[in-house]
């Protein structure tokens, strides 16, 4: 295998005691922002990525990285101990970690969470291993048309698979793409769309827009929530990690399942929230019977936290391979790798290998890394939460201000951010999902080259994306995926009203 | 007064089909069409925005058509009221980090925050407030070398 060599270098990279340190130390923060409402991962990594201009891009990744991890763990955390998902994607794990933490058992609850998650991650490093140099050679044979049929694949993935409205995931997407248009133009050399401010000539940065979005909408979701911290006891017990190590293995099933819904959503658009949830449904549905899921059944834990991981860890693979990503945060990941000069894509694995396999290696490491650390940390994050919330609520807000001025040295940043919390906190309250936007404003660009370039290749007819079968089947792919979930609704629907009919 | 969901649903998706308009207007003026090396700057905007417009006065339409008549509450008035609390300072802090710099700026949200909302001693807030600035410096001026905005303050003391 030769995979399994370029793995060995990558290791080589990984492994060594500058890159340990900036994973411990991108972990912690990771925990940090993970445990905290309003700040999230991909909102976390955006407030990172201005530090890291400066810092080679092997260890700017890893730290990137590292910190995603962190905040996927740290969202478990509250989640089990305060019925408060740090995270989106742990929401699902607050239905049975919460109770189980209740009844007295919060060391059983988050070795189970933590333990699983760890198995899930690793499955999906596995399957990046052992599936990314194919992906890439296969992604290597693409062309322009190409290349916009697999954008257009991820957008219509958002919309058919989401768990939002179609039509507002649509209005999310366009946005983005809107967005992406605003400033110089790179083909034609025009300024687009700046309406007389010269602020907007360089462009709306989608880190400023992850910030308000994610960072100010999210804490202000919190605010109008108000915030009640009924936090069980956070003592770790050695011997009960031990022993619910000991059990996790009777699990094997739902382990295995999960992981494998999980590495599925992970590569298509799915997302790790969505991931989390359906995993945990599958886990009821399939139970045998026992304790009632949602009063602390283990496999409750183990589903949707194995499955959250992998889907999370797969996400890196389209990112890396063909310069899709699947989730929000591997949009703002590869945005950075853009902005440290490199392509994600196909040729990225050609031309930078120590880069690629550096990061794939320094996934197993810091996956391990985040499980010690997280159970080492636990007591100490959980004090974080105790924090009055007038106190640590301003230090987010502000953080999140430092890190928008920081994108470009601008104060009109500063309003962008302002305008964009407000957006973001109408966009969550009415159920638009947030993940698509970013995603359009991070490909926008590349889709309206590619798009472009089709164009020009055909004389402007849209008939250059059926032209050979690779594209003909990747947009039909794309177009199914929107219209088929809408005709099984309308089907539904239909056959629910025959029957209410019928039982008349 | 109470508002309803319903209606802020119309309003946001309204308000997304007027950016829609807002976005292929302006690039009408780009140019939309073909030139002999390929379509013109505005084109790819300009559909999309046209498509952001149609899909947001669908959604108007749809939202109208299928929620008429739920009286789901968008917004308690508790809920407003702890929003605007947090949201005042928070965009007073903007102005004031645009006039004095972001470490004087941040300093004293922290504080006003701490003392009105927290109601801790005024003193203790104070010293919240500078400790977090000091922190930011550090962090960011010194360790990192990306230097954040700074006012007269700075200027004062000759800190650049």
């Amino acid at each position: 295998m030769e995979n399994i060599g370029l793995l060995m270098q990558g290791f080589q990279v990984a492994i060594t005691p500058m890159h340990i340190t900036i994973m411990v130390v991108g972990v912690l923060l990771g925990l940090v922002v993970g445990v905290l409402p309003g700040l999230g991962a991909p909102n976390g990594v955006s407030l990172l990525i201005p530090l890291t201009f400066t810092m080679d891009p092997v260890s700017a990744i890893i730290l990137l990285a590292s910190m995603y991890w962190g905040a996927l763990f740290g969202g478990s955390t509250t989640s089990i101990l305060f019925n408060i998902p740090g995270e989106p994607s742990s929401v699902a794990t607050t239905f049975d970690g919460y109770p189980m933490a209740q009844n007295g058992q919060s060391t059983r609850a988050l070795t189970l969470a933590f333990m699983s998650a760890g198995f899930g991650a690793l499955v999906g490093v596995v399957v990046i291993t052992l599936l990314s140099t194919w992906a890439a050679d296969f992604a290597l044979r693409f062309g322009a048309p190409e290349y916009f049929s697999v954008y257009f694949l991820a957008f219509c993935a958002f919309i058919g698979m989401g768990s939002s409205a179609p039509l507002k995931t649509i209005i999310s997407l366009l946005i983005g793409l809107a967005l992406s248009t605003v400033g110089m133009d790179t083909i034609t050399g025009s300024l687009r769309l700046t309406f007389g401010l010269n602020e907007l000539m360089g462009g709306v940065s989608f880190l400023v827009v992850v910030i308000g979005l994610f960072g100010l909408g999210e804490i202000l979701m919190t605010v109008q929530d108000g915030l009640h911290f009924r936090g069980v006891a956070s003592r770790i017990d050695l011997r009960d990690v031990f022993r619910t190590i000991a059990e996790l293995p009777r699990y094997w099933a739902t382990l295995l399942r999960s992981s494998a819904i999980g590495t599925w959503m992970g590569i298509t658009p799915g997302g790790p929230t969505a991931a989390s949830f359906m995993s945990y449904g599958v886990a009821r549905q399939w139970s045998r019977p026992g304790e009632t899921f949602g009063k602390g059944r283990p496999e409750g834990i183990v589903a949707p936290e194995t499955a959250d991981h992998s889907a999370g860890t797969c996400a890196m693979l389209p990112m890396l391979a063909l310069g899709v990503p699947s989730s929000a945060t591997a949009a703002v990941m590869m945005g950075g790798l853009m902005i440290w000069g490199l392509t994600p894509g196909p040729m990225l694995f050609a031309t930078k290998p120590d880069f690629v396999w550096g990061l794939i290696a320094s996934m197993y490491v810091a996956n391990i890394v985040a499980v010690v650390l997280v159970m080492a940390t636990v007591p100490m994050f959980a004090a974080l939460l105790r924090i009055p919330f007038a106190v640590i609520g301003p230090v987010i807000v502000a953080i999140c201000f430092v890190g928008a001025y920081t994108v470009s040295n601008s104060t009109f940043d500063l309003w962008l951010v302002l305008l964009f919390g407000v957006v973001g906190f109408f966009f969550s309250k009415l159920n638009y999902p947030l993940a698509p936007l970013v995603l359009a404003m991070v490909l926008g660009h590349k889709a309206e080259n590619s798009f472009h370039q089709s164009m020009i290749l055909s004389d402007g007819s849209l008939g250059v994306f059926w032209s050979n079968p690779l594209v003909g089947s990747i947009m039909s792919l794309a177009l199914m995926l929107i219209i088929v979930p809408q005709l099984a609704k309308l089907v539904s629907r239909y056959r629910n009203r025959g029957t209410l009919r019928s039982a008349r | 007064m109470v508002v309803k969901r319903i209606h802020m649903e119309v309003l946001v998706t309204g308000l997304t089909a007027l950016a829609g308009v807002v976005v292929a207007g302006g690039s009408l003026e780009l140019g939309v069409g073909w030139t002999g090396s390929g379509p013109e700057a505005g084109y790819f905007p300009f559909y999309v925005g046209l498509l952001l417009a149609l899909a947001g006065t669908a959604n108007a339409v749809w939202t109208m058509v299928i929620h008429r008549g739920e009286s789901e509450v968008f917004i308690e008035f508790e809920q407003a009221k702890r929003l605007l609390t947090f949201f005042l300072p928070m965009a007073a802090f903007v102005i004031v980090t645009i006039v004095l710099g972001l470490y004087v700026g941040a300093a004293l949200y922290l504080f006003y925050v701490a003392w009105r909302q927290g109601r801790y001693n005024p003193f203790w807030a104070a010293g919240l407030g500078i400790a977090f600035s000091v922190g930011l410096f550090v962090v960011f001026d010194i360790l990192f070398r990306v230097p954040l905005l700074k006012g007269p303050l700075e200027a004062f003391l000759k800190i650049y």
